[in-house]
């Protein structure tokens, strides 16, 4: 198609392929995570909710920093990382994939939350009754009725992972093909003279982006409710 | 709670902007320079306020209408721009700096390098990359672009490098280690203590570096003319240079 340049497919593309594997890479643990936060008390409960939301409120840019002064070349795990697998995450769209994960995670976290704290808890009692472990319990009955916020979690942080700036440019800079993603490619393209045009093109692509992931997040709760008859 | 709310609007909307106040919208590589200059004014037009970032940066935001009473470039294409666009007093400017282009590495990896024809730029960064200001805008980018197309290097050089919003993000990188090798000005590479100049490019292979000055268009006041007559004088020229910037 000649509607974007090449240039242009390219940050999409990559978008596309940042934005998964984030999702793909944090949904475990925001499950695990939620879990803990809808079913659990332990002292500094509170402390541990805050940290997990901390990426929603502290400057991306700060975000960014962090993560370089950890996974950088010379941070404790970046070096680690580097001698005994010989992975970087500076400078590759991996680390792109992280640092867009680390800023969606707290929005997965809220909505596959309050879909645990929705589900009856009747229901995994009297499966208890019946003989029901507690893993079988999880995936025959929790699961499946969290499933909806799961699902909507998981569109939700895909589309914000794709318009992931301050965190992305600040830890894995901004090379094209490798990690300069939609965001990205929209600043470098408003700061190029004759830029305006491809500035725009990706703008708008960008918001449609975004709608159709907040539009695909309800429509595919709203499906699973009905198909748990709800 | 109604008064409190117009003590916040008023707050916000009524902020007084810092009267007679001098803006500066300089290059990245100039801010130490820049500030130890503005620390020994005197003059009207005080408080100075500065703000550093790549010089296309600037140029768009001037574009845009932001508050800028002078502009200070790093190359004479952003000015162009904005002269184009007859955004600046063709009759201010002024090209009153120059600097070199140098290639550092970080101080505990560094080795000379020999800048020829064809050098193995591939080779010396291994599995790193090389950082620069993004050639597409920033100057010191489009310097080292010209510089690498000289030497031959561009096409092994361009899948390698980290495009850097300004210079100085470029030489964070090299500072921290992140990228083996980075091009920065003479300038910034004498400010970081963690990299070392591993070579100087010939000053054949780039544009001359000059730094334009001009007055921004509408922004022709005689407290902005004072401090731009200072930023010519000698004193501040004595700033610059112990900066390691030359005379333009």
């Amino acid at each position: 198609m000649s509607i974007l340049s090449a240039f242009e497919w390219q940050a999409l593309w990559l978008s596309f392929k940042v934005a998964t594997r984030s999702v793909l890479f944090a949904l475990p643990l925001a499950i695990a995570v939620a879990w803990v936060l809808a079913r659990t008390r332990f002292t500094g409960k509170v402390l541990f909710d805050g940290l997990v939301h901390l990426p929603l409120v502290m400057p991306p840019v700060v975000v960014g920093y962090l993560l370089l002064l950890i996974f950088g070349a010379r941070g404790p795990i970046g070096a680690w990382l580097y001698q005994a697998f010989g992975w970087r995450l500076v400078f590759t769209a991996a680390g792109a994939s992280l640092a867009t994960a680390v800023m969606s995670f707290p929005l997965m976290v809220r909505a596959i939350r309050l879909a645990i704290e929705a589900v009856d808890m009747g229901l995994e009692q009297a499966a208890a009754t019946l003989g029901a472990g507690p893993l079988d319990r999880f995936a025959s009955i929790t699961l499946p009725l969290m499933l909806p916020g799961v699902l909507s979690g998981a569109v939700v942080a895909f589309a914000a992972s794709l318009g992931e700036f301050g965190a992305v440019i600040t830890f894995v800079s901004n090379i094209p093909g490798e990690t300069q993603t939609l965001p990205l490619a929209i600043y470098s393209a408003v700061q190029t003279p004759g830029g305006e045009a491809s500035a725009a093109r990706l703008a708008a692509l960008s918001m449609v982006l975004a709608l159709a992931g907040l539009v695909a997040a309800e429509l595919a709760a709203r499906r699973v409710r009905q198909m748990l008859g709800r | 709670m109604n008064r409190f709310l117009a003590l916040v609007a008023a707050l916000v909307f009524l902020w007084p902007p810092a009267a007679g106040a001098v803006t500066v919208f300089a290059a990245a590589s100039l801010a130490d320079a820049m500030n130890a200059a503005v620390q020994r004014y005197s003059g009207p037009g005080l408080p100075v306020r500065t703000s550093y970032a790549a010089s296309s940066t600037l140029a768009r935001q001037i574009e845009n209408g932001a508050p800028a009473d002078l502009f200070f470039s790093a190359d004479e294409q952003w000015m162009d721009y904005l002269q184009q666009r007859a955004l600046i007093l063709p009759g201010s400017r002024v090209s009153l700096l120059g600097n070199e282009l140098v290639l550092v590495a970080p101080a505990d990896r560094a080795r000379p390098v020999t800048l020829r024809k064809g050098f193995d730029v591939a080779g010396l960064l291994g599995d790193g990359r090389l950082a620069v200001g993004d050639p597409a805008n920033v100057p010191a980018g489009l310097y080292a672009k010209q510089a690498l197309t000289w030497l031959g290097v561009w096409n092994a050089a361009e899948r390698r490098l980290v495009r850097a919003e300004n210079v100085r993000v470029a030489l964070a990188y090299v500072e921290r280690g992140e990228a083996p090798l980075g091009i920065v000005y003479a300038t910034d590479a004498a400010l970081a203590r963690g990299v070392r100049v591993v070579g100087r490019f010939p000053s054949e292979s780039h544009e001359p570096i000059h730094y334009p000055l001009a007055i921004v268009a509408g922004h022709d006041r005689s407290d902005v003319r004072a401090f731009m007559a200072y930023l010519k004088s000698g004193e501040a020229r004595k700033v610059f240079s112990s900066f390691g910037f030359s005379a333009s």
